[in-house]
């Protein structure tokens, strides 16, 4: 297994997410009609809106798991928010990065995963909407673009928490 | 992006949302939005659309109780008479014998049932540029598809 390496804006990036006040905080509604509407949409098991703080994962919003967060040393979301497009790993057991991963060899079973990282406005990437599946499939390119599509509504509902956070007192 | 604009009608905002920022950034097509049957029809007595995906609402209670299909004559009226009919998809929770006949009267090109996928409709809304090209359009495809 291969652990992520730590960006190199992680100082920034960790900032900006606990700016945002929203790790540890409730369901919401309007995160959790996402996740939902996604495990619909490309008819898999578990959908995720995760966080990455400096040592754990954190889900904001889960469908098929009740699993709230996981260390960051197995995250495969942490090697999603390396990149600025969707990551895709059709089989993670063909994957030498995953294979002996736990999340891949224990109880969530990840087969494949896909992960469309949160960047914000800055450029900063919080965290992931991740579709898992038991089984190792692929996206095409129009199931791309709606993945794509959920995460920017995503990212306009973090920026929506952000400008409530900086608002000034009435 | 080609210039086709598409009158999206579907009450779901996540479902509308999505359908309507994805084929934009595909550059597909634009998709004009509309929540309510009523709002669709202000958006058609103000501009053309080259394809319309209309969630039909039921209106009525009881042996009363029918589907809405106003917005569809009205969209039938603005057809250029003689001309390849406009592409519309109709998104329905099931599909009555009433029903589909009176789609096939006013020449739907697909019936969508429920669950209604987004990919669903975004396939449905590229069919509809596809069949601009020599296509008479006086008969429509076997339009039943879930």
């Amino acid at each position: 297994m291969q652990v992520a390496p730590t960006p190199d804006n992680e100082a920034e990036r960790l900032t900006a997410l606990h700016a945002l006040l929203i790790l540890d905080t409730p369901p919401e509604q309007r995160f959790d009609k996402i996740v939902q509407f996604a495990a619909t949409e490309f008819d898999v098991p578990v959908v995720l809106i995760t966080l990455l703080d400096a040592e754990r994962q954190w889900f904001k919003a889960r469908v098929g798991t009740d699993v709230c967060e996981t260390g960051r040393d197995i995250s495969l979301c942490s090697h999603a928010i390396l990149q600025p497009g969707i990551m895709v790993v059709p089989d993670t057991l063909e994957d030498p990065r995953f294979a002996d991963n736990p999340l891949v060899t224990g109880d969530l079973k990840v087969r494949f995963y896909a992960g469309a990282p949160l960047a914000m406005a800055s450029g900063l990437r919080l965290g992931t909407l991740c579709l898992i599946d038991h089984r190792p499939r692929t996206l095409d390119a129009m199931e791309l673009g709606i993945l794509g599509t959920l995460r920017d509504l995503v990212v306009m509902e973090l920026n929506q928490q952000s400008a409530v956070d900086e608002a000034p007192d009435a | 992006m080609p210039d086709m604009h598409i009158l999206l009608v579907e009450p779901e905002a996540l479902l509308r949302r999505t359908v309507s920022m994805t084929a934009r950034s595909l550059g597909m097509s634009q998709v004009h939005e509309a929540a309510t049957t009523g709002v669709a029809m202000r958006m058609v007595r103000q501009r053309r659309f080259n394809g319309a995906v209309i969630a039909v609402e039921c209106v009525g209670s009881g042996t009363e109780r029918r589907y809405d299909l106003s917005l569809i004559d009205e969209l039938r009226a603005a057809d250029a008479p003689g001309g390849r009919p406009m592409p519309i998809a109709i998104l329905a929770d099931q599909a009555t014998p009433t029903l589909l006949a009176e789609l096939r009267d006013r020449r739907i090109s697909r019936v969508i049932l429920k669950p209604f996928r987004a990919k669903v409709l975004l396939e449905t809304i590229a069919g509809f540029g596809g069949g601009s090209k020599g296509s008479g359009g006086d008969t429509p495809p076997n339009p039943f598809k879930s």
